[in-house]
This record gives structure tokens, sequence and C-alpha cells, in this order.
């Protein structure tokens, strides 16, 4: 049994209707399939009884070969996303318990250290205007161009 | 997609395949480049365009159904989330 079958293929017009019954996918895995290929084509969905018509208009010239090797690739679409769609049906409750966890974690907010100073000492001491960046003893936020020197 | 006069062309979305507020969503991003009225029948999302801008480059009926279609698929992947 053909699971996709080409309708029509014409070169001149850079045109490809596939179709396929409506109960071998889901609507999410048809949607994901055309979704990659809407860099390279135009992709106009449709239903006609109990089939969906995928119509795909290149963007550029093709020739017959490539048209038919990307009815290929859609077909490979279809079933990669369909286990895409399986998979995360199978671990939605993980994903969701994982994502959960990391929201909580992350909006719990990071507490300040208590510790001691002597296990783990300031690298800056606030207090000594010497210390760190506070007194640039260095001159390094002094304007180097002389118009400025002596405006800060 | 049915084309008709060069400066307007009637685009027909199946409604269990393309939502209205991802053709509306569409029709907004191009609302400068033409001219959109939707309308429904049994089956489909009509939507007719006209004043169509010759000034751009690409397919601007094409690039619009592919927007629609892309939105069709985001609405649905985030009302399943």
């Amino acid at each position: 049994m053909t699971t996709l079958k080409i309708e029509t293929l014409d070169a001149a017009t850079a045109t490809l209707t596939l179709s396929l019954d409506v109960g071998l996918y889901p609507r999410d895995v048809l949607y994901a399939a055309a979704y990659v290929f809407l860099d390279r084509a135009y992709v106009l969905l449709d239903r006609q009884d109990s089939r969906f018509i995928v119509r795909f208009r290149g963007k550029r010239a093709l020739e017959e070969a490539t048209f038919r090797a990307m009815a290929g690739e859609f077909e490979n679409e279809l079933l990669a996303q369909a286990l895409r769609h399986q998979v995360f049906d199978a671990n939605q409750r993980i994903i969701e318990d994982v994502v959960a966890v990391a929201i909580a974690g992350a909006s719990a907010g990071a507490e300040p250290y208590v510790g001691s100073d002597a296990e783990h000492p300031h690298l800056v001491d606030p207090g000594d205007p010497a210390d760190g960046f506070v007194a640039d003893a260095a001159g390094i936020g002094r304007p180097w161009e002389p118009e400025k020197q002596g405006t800060e | 997609m049915t084309a008709s006069a060069p400066d307007a062309v009637t685009v027909r979305f199946h409604r269990s395949l393309y939502t209205e507020p991802a053709i509306k969503e569409a029709a907004e991003t191009f609302a400068e480049l033409a001219s959109f009225a939707i309308s429904t029948d049994a089956e489909h999302y009509v939507v007719e365009l006209s004043a169509i801008s010759r000034d751009v480059d690409g397919d601007v009926v094409a690039e619009f159904c592919n927007f629609a279609l892309a939105n069709s698929a985001r609405g649905q992947r985030s009302s399943h989330a």
C-alpha cells in the first residue's frame, strides 16, 4: 500500500501535488512536516473527502527528479515527525516535571551566602577605598583624550 | 489555490487545517502588500486578495499562504502545550 501518492507533478510550473489518507498521520504531524518545506517551497494544504492534499510550488525552477525526491523527503519527514510526536506524548509528563522543577528553582532566587569569612574571604573589601576599583589608583577610568582630561 | 484576474486572487483554506486567527494574522502581516477580504463557505475560509503590490520580489499570494500555514501550525502546537 502506498501511503503517499503523487497526484500531479509538473516541472514546467514547478508544482507537485501529493495526497495521503487522513487516518495515516495526525494533523500535527502533517503541519510539522509541511513546515519543514516552507523555506524552499510554497505549501498549501487542503482536504478532499478522506485525503489530505499537499500542494507544493518550488520557490525556484526544479527538475522532475528533484520533485520526486521532494515527495520522498516529505514522506520521510512525516515518519520522523510522527516518531517525535510519539516520543513527546510518551515523555510529556517527565518533561513537564523537569520544567516545573527548573522554574521553581529559578524563581526561589539565590540565597545570600552566610558562611564565615575565614572559609570564603571577600575578594574586594567594600569598606577599603584603596581596594578593588573604587580608588582607581591605576587611572583606568580617566579619559585618555587631552580635551576630556580633568573633566572627571 | 485558485487564480483569477492578475490583480485579484482567491485562495481557499480548508477549515479543518487552517484557523481563522492564523489567516487574519497573515493578512495583517501582508496588509501593506495587498487588500484582504475573508469570508467562509461550507468547508473553507475564502480569502480574496486584491490590489496586490507588484513592487516586491517574490510571490505575495504564495508567501501569504505560507504564513497562514505557519501560523496555523504554531497555533495548533501552542494549544497543545
